[in-house]
């Protein structure tokens, strides 16, 4: 990274410094090594908005730079967390498993020991065998391959498929968004070895790690921002230069970019498994904090929301993602935790829990309507002042 | 003559003393003790001697004693047919039905059979039902075989026959013959002669018949015994698995039974002695091979019971032949049995994929229902509605209110149809006017702001009407279904939708091919700028274009509220595969979205009947289907060539 | 004078609709070439053939030295064989600056990897010589979506000449312009073809005839009369097509 570089991304530098300085006061905040003001739960929320956030950058680089509107970047977020969370389940499991086993006169051999994971397991599902697919589940760097290999290879196969028959525009929103449906579909079925609609369970807490959860959070945190704050640098780089030329290039005029001798689909089809694997690496760090994953996590409606954020952030501009994720999300939380106040009416009580939906829905035709640009195009209007003073 | 003069004296003399017994009760009293106490393995003789002896009025009697009306005369142990009422019991004679004089309760015993003793009585009951002059009695007496057929209603089935005038239950009876003879004809060869009859035969019934006499029962023998008629030999590893097989051997005795890990486990854990079990440390005991070992010296020491080894196991199953036998002893008849099965079920199978048809060919009526508006907005205006699945929710909830003011169902229906257009037409206008007229030529934009719309529509219709599924209930006369014969049926439901689809298949080619709406259309769709030069309003037509489409989504709503559950999430159920449908059967032609429609609703009961447990996994294949089908037919099934497809 | 690109017996139809028919077509390694024709003689649709945008139903197309076929190849790399096409809208990327458009058309590595890797600055010299030649250095820095028209079709043809290509097609490159915009465009197209092959469709007449070049007259999707302009303008057939539409 050369000085130059730096010098032509000052919001880059600003957000990182940023972050830095959020994550700092959050540590001096937390329960587990500060006052204890910020709590544990809090954290929480806080570190698992950091990894949406670093999967609305993925979008808005695959929506707002090379103008693909994916609807299954959620389910890659989704896949690399259902990957993490099959080593956490077996090994977590396992300690039970041989805690359990101890006392016993006779030590257990290797087939009881792995009979009573499965079991213990898959009991939800009615099967007490290890599905294939588990096969790498004992081993953290097998499985942390998977993390990326697994979406990696899906969207690599599906991008494959659907940009050389050039499907394009609507057509392959619908089509991702088919995608996403067949994989949640998929997975909600009890014999697709992954516990059906149970999904998995128990992910936060980290085998052999006796430290509390406080601490365990602040972890998170810490790696959930460091992710992001890699994922920001990488993504910038990757974009700054002709590459990211070409890439806005074939988001407004692809077929200008194909006669100037640029093979289209290859540009998309990298950065569609790029920014599908910085997804699942996103969703790997955010189930441990959320505990559990199931299907549902991944229907069409969550990679729609994700395009949500994007769009009510700003298309086009990482940080604007970043805003738009960050601010969404946690007003979501905030309402439909039940802590906004409800507005009484006399005839009739407006609860924010039944009218958050309705609210987001309708600022979201209007951002698409009269704020194209999203929160980030009020730092552009911003600017303008500053040079017109 | 003078058998006549003895009978009149007979008579005579019964009725002037009145308490001489007639021939019914005598048959009673022969069987006095087992009447008094009847069980069901030994009162056989009692009720065949009743019903054997052809008197009209054992008929009366049996179901007396069947419905516990039998009363037994405590002072002379005669048995009596008893009415009571309070405590006071009126009893009538079992061969004239003449009535005596009221009593008191306590001076007979009711006599309760138990409910296997009745069994009995009620199927010696049938022989007199077949020939009730009641036709009502003499259909249920036929149904009451054709539940549970007995070999003992053979005989009087075949000869009630003869006497039976009603052609109906005379066929019904003839049929009854047939099954009944193909399991209790008394030859084989009447037996076979009887399935040879019925083969092909799609009843289930015949099926029902069938299936007993190829009953198999899994014997285990070192050599198969001559006479058996054996219907499959296992074969080790393919039929049958290993640890299956012994424990066969060792169930028929064949073996001697061979521990589990868990059971040598626990004896191991038993005989520890000095923290050793038979000269292996325990800490040791942690492979099944040193388990093993470790049990086999105890076994030596005699202290557990022997240990089976593998190679025992394989030795045992070497030698020893495990198979399935028919219950049927006659080769003949089993081989017949199969074959007229075989007929069935090929037979079966024709049926099944008529059936099968029927039911892709509603859900394709379903699918073009729901995707024809999307198949107007997105394909002749380029317009993607994701919204487009909230307008037939909407649709199916007018069903549901316009239920709740009119209760007539039929009628409702009437109002609820025209009802339900206008309303989402006049969504539809109102979208497009205020949102997405402001967004043409943004197709992704369109799609995201028309998204918003769904999830404010969806929660809408959550805070109305609330979570569960409100009920929309067809009119009676949509009730049941067309059954052709015990395989293929289609409900009158599907039918109705499948016209309504017919319906609006016409209706739109009316409205595009023959009305001045469709021409401009049609005009606007190809050149927006000449169609405008001509002085059509593009705007206008847009308008009414989107409502049309948002109307006729709003029918299909009505029409799916029919047979699924009207809840805020309908949509969502039905938006995919209309994207689906229309992308399928090819963007911008009615023909393809029906076109679209039939495959995808073909596809999904052809998985669906090759996975028949997995409706969710025949979704995820259809759709990974049409993924690669895309890769071959981008455009769709009817595409549209060259410049006018654009890019 | 050898030939580069060889067109034979060439048909496409659309929905039955024969857009082009039969059409036959060569042009040398230095040749400029106008190709005119009234409206819907397959003037478009026989470059979208060429740049590989159409595949026809039959017929060959064959390319440079080593006579390689142009069927069944992507656009992409047909661009990367050395055909340039510029359309008949302005098309350049508006967002960004005139530098940049004229790097991405630089003849570079073309790979995801190659671009990844590539130093921007590295080829500063030759963009600014490009930017001088067309005119538009004063507004190198300037994004492109903020130059007039006539502008916007100089710096196409800039990004033209930075892909060095050996056949360039123009698609009515004086629509729009002032006469002396045209004049200056006439110059670019001449020295241009002084190196390479270079087909010019056009409408206008003026034009062509301040061109100065070989003329191939397309009717109904086939060639009608190829010659001088002075030579075709006096062809009965095509006073008749011209008139008679």
């Amino acid at each position: 990274m050369g000085k130059s570089f730096l010098k032509n991304h000052p919001t880059m530098l600003v957000f990182l410094a940023l972050l830095a300085l959020f994550t700092l006061a959050i540590t001096v905040f937390s329960e587990a090594y500060g006052s204890g003001l910020v709590s544990t739960s809090f954290v929480k929320t806080l570190g698992k908005t950091l990894c949406l956030c670093l999967v609305a950058i993925a979008m808005d680089v695959i929506w707002g730079y090379a103008g693909i509107l994916s609807l299954g970047h959620f389910a890659f977020f989704g896949l690399g967390g259902y990957m993490i969370g099959m080593w956490l389940m077996y090994e977590r499991t396992k300690e039970v498993v041989l805690r359990s086993l101890e006392n016993q006169t006779i030590p257990p051999t290797e087939t009881e020991i792995s009979d009573a994971i499965a079991t213990q397991i898959f009991g939800v599902v009615g099967s007490s065998d290890f599905p294939l697919i588990w096969s790498f589940a004992h081993s953290l760097t097998l499985q942390l391959i998977l993390v990326v290999a697994v979406p990696g290879i899906l969207a690599l196969i599906f991008g494959w498929l659907a940009f050389r028959s050039r499907v394009t525009g609507v057509y392959l929103s619908i089509l991702t968004q088919a995608m996403t449906l067949a994989l949640a579909l998929y997975l909600f079925q009890n014999d697709s070895g992954l516990r059906g609609n149970n999904g998995l369970s128990g992910l936060q807490n980290l085998p052999h790690v006796t430290a509390p959860q406080s601490e365990i959070s602040m972890w998170f945190l810490w790696a959930s921002a460091a992710a992001l704050g890699f994922g920001y640098v990488f993504f910038t780089m990757m974009l700054s230069g002709k590459f990211g030329m070409v890439v806005k290039g074939i988001r407004d005029n692809e077929q200008r970019v194909r006669f100037l001798g640029y093979e289209v689909e290859h540009y998309k089809l990298f950065l569609f498994t790029v920014t599908a694997i910085v997804a699942a690496v996103a969703g790997a760090l955010y189930y441990p904090q959320a505990g559990i994953i199931n299907p549902a996590e991944i229907m069409p409606i969550a990679s729609i929301y994700l395009a949500v954020w994007v769009a009510i952030g700003g298309r086009g501009r990482l940080y604007g993602a970043v805003i738009g994720a960050a601010f969404v999300s946690l007003l979501s939380t905030w309402f439909t935790g039940g802590q906004a106040p409800d507005i009484p009416l006399g005839f009739y009580t407006i609860s924010w829990v039944d009218w958050w939906q309705v609210l987001l829905g309708v600022s979201f035709v209007l951002v698409t309507l009269y704020a194209p640009k999203g929160i980030g195009g009020l730092f552009d209007l911003l600017k303008r002042k500053e040079v017109q003073k | 003559m003078k058998r006549l003069f003895f009978a009149c004296l007979a008579v005579l003399a019964w009725a002037s003393v009145g308490h001489a017994e007639g021939p019914l009760q005598d048959i009673l009293q022969e069987h006095r003790a087992l009447i008094e106490k009847p069980s069901r393995k030994t009162i056989s003789p009692a009720i065949d001697d009743i019903a054997a002896s052809g008197l009209d009025q054992a008929q009366r009697m049996l179901q007396a004693w069947e419905a516990k009306n039998l009363w037994q005369r405590t002072e002379d142990g005669l048995f009596y047919i008893g009415t009571t009422s309070g405590d006071a019991l009126t009893l009538i004679d079992v061969d004239t039905g003449e009535e005596l004089p009221e009593t008191d309760k306590s001076a007979a015993d009711q006599l309760k059979p138990n409910a296997g003793v009745r069994r009995l009585i009620s199927s010696a009951l049938v022989q007199f039902q077949l020939s009730d002059p009641n036709e009502t009695r003499r259909l249920e007496a036929l149904e009451s075989i054709a539940r549970r057929p007995e070999e003992s209603h053979l005989a009087p089935l075949q000869a009630s026959i003869e006497g039976e005038e009603n052609r109906a239950i005379r066929a019904r009876k003839e049929r009854l013959v047939k099954l009944l003879s193909i399991a209790f004809a008394d030859t084989p060869q009447a037996q076979i002669e009887a399935i040879e009859g019925v083969s092909g035969d799609l009843n289930l019934e015949v099926r029902a018949a069938l299936n007993p006499l190829l009953a198999t029962t899994r014997k285990v023998s070192d050599v198969i015994p001559a006479g058996e008629n054996v219907a499959h030999v296992m074969r080790l590893g393919e039929d049958i698995s290993r640890d299956e097989a012994y424990a066969a051997l060792v169930e028929a005795g064949y073996a001697t039974k061979r521990l589990t890990p868990a059971a040598i486990k626990d004896i191991l854990a038993a005989n520890i002695v000095d923290g050793q079990v038979g000269g292996v440390p325990v800490a040791d005991l942690d492979t099944p091979e040193a388990r093993d070992e470790a049990y086999r010296a105890l076994a030596a020491a005699g202290t557990v019971p022997p240990f089976v080894s593998a190679e025992e196991v394989d030795e045992k199953l070497r030698t020893h032949v495990i198979y399935d036998a028919y219950n049927e002893p006659n080769g003949d008849v089993t081989k017949a049995a199969q074959s007229a099965l075989k007929a069935i079920d090929l037979n079966v199978g024709l049926n099944q994929a008529a059936d099968l048809g029927l039911d892709a060919l509603s859900l394709a009526s379903i699918y073009f229902l729901a995707a024809i508006g999307l198949a107007i907005t997105f394909g002749v205006m380029g317009v993607i509605n994701m919204a487009h699945g909230e307008f037939i929710m909407m649709g199916a909830y007018t069903g549901y209110v316009v239920q709740q003011v009119i209760p007539n169902h039929t009628l409702s229906l009437v109002v609820a149809l025209p009802l339900a257009f206008v309303i989402t037409f006049a969504a539809g206008v109102a979208m497009e006017r205020l949102v997405i007229r402001k967004l043409y030529h943004r197709p992704l934009e369109t799609l995201l702001a028309t998204f918003g719309i769904s999830i404010a529509l969806q929660q809408l219709a959550k805070n109305i009407f609330g979570t569960q599924a409100r009920p929309l209930t067809a009119p009676g006369w949509l009730d049941g279904a067309w059954v052709l014969n015990d395989v293929v049926s289609i409900s009158y439901i599907r039918i109705a939708i499948f016209v309504l689809a017919l319906c609006f298949l016409f209706l739109f080619l009316f409205i595009m091919k023959k009305t001045r709406l469709g021409l401009e259309t049609r005009a606007v769709t190809q050149n927006p700028r000449m169609a405008s030069s001509m002085g059509i309003n593009p705007d206008k037509v847009n308008m009414l274009t989107f409502g049309l489409g948002s109307g006729i989504a709003g029918i299909a709503g009505v029409a799916i509220g029919l047979f699924a559950k009207v809840t805020s999430e309908l949509g969502n159920d039905y938006i995919v595969q209309s994207f689906m449908t229309v992308v399928v059967g090819g963007v911008g032609n009615i023909w393809g979205t029906l076109a679209g429609a039939a495959m995808i609703g073909t596809l999904q009961k052809g998985i669906e009947w090759l996975n028949p447990s997995n409706t969710l996994a025949a979704q995820t294949f259809m759709i990974i289907f049409i993924i690669i089908f895309i890769q071959f037919r981008p455009r769709g099934i009817v595409a549209l060539k060259g410049r006018a497809a654009g890019d | 004078m050898s030939t580069l690109l060889e067109v034979s017996g060439v048909s496409v139809s659309f929905d039955g609709f024969k857009a082009i028919n039969n059409l036959s077509f060569q042009i040398g390694k230095a040749e400029l070439r106008a190709v005119i024709g009234p409206n819907g003689a397959g003037k478009t649709t026989f470059m979208d053939i060429i740049t590989g945008k159409t595949k026809p139903d039959e017929g060959r197309v064959i390319w440079g030295d080593r006579s390689i076929s142009l069927l069944g190849m992507s656009e992409a790399k047909i661009a990367q064989e050395g055909v340039c096409r510029k359309f008949q809208k302005p098309t350049v990327f508006e967002d960004q600056s005139v530098r940049d458009n004229l790097m991405m058309a630089l003849k570079r590595g073309r790979s995801v990897w190659d671009v990844l890797k590539y130093r921007p600055g590295a080829d500063n010299a030759r963009l600014e010589q490009l930017a001088d030649e067309i005119g538009l250095l004063s507004e190198f820095s300037r994004p492109s979506g903020e130059l007039s028209h006539g502008q916007k079709q100089w710096l196409e043809i800039g990004m033209l000449l930075a892909q060095d290509p050996q056949l360039l097609l123009v698609d009515e490159p004086a629509a729009g312009m002032t006469p002396a915009e045209r004049e200056h465009t006439t110059n670019l197209l001449v020295e241009a073809a002084k190196t390479r092959a270079v087909v010019v469709v056009e409408h206008d007449m003026e034009f062509i005839r301040r061109l100065n070049c070989k003329v191939t007259v397309l009717h109904e999707g086939s060639v009608l009369a190829e010659g001088s302009l002075d030579h075709v303008t006096s062809n009965q057939e095509v006073i008749d097509v011209y008139l008679g539409r």
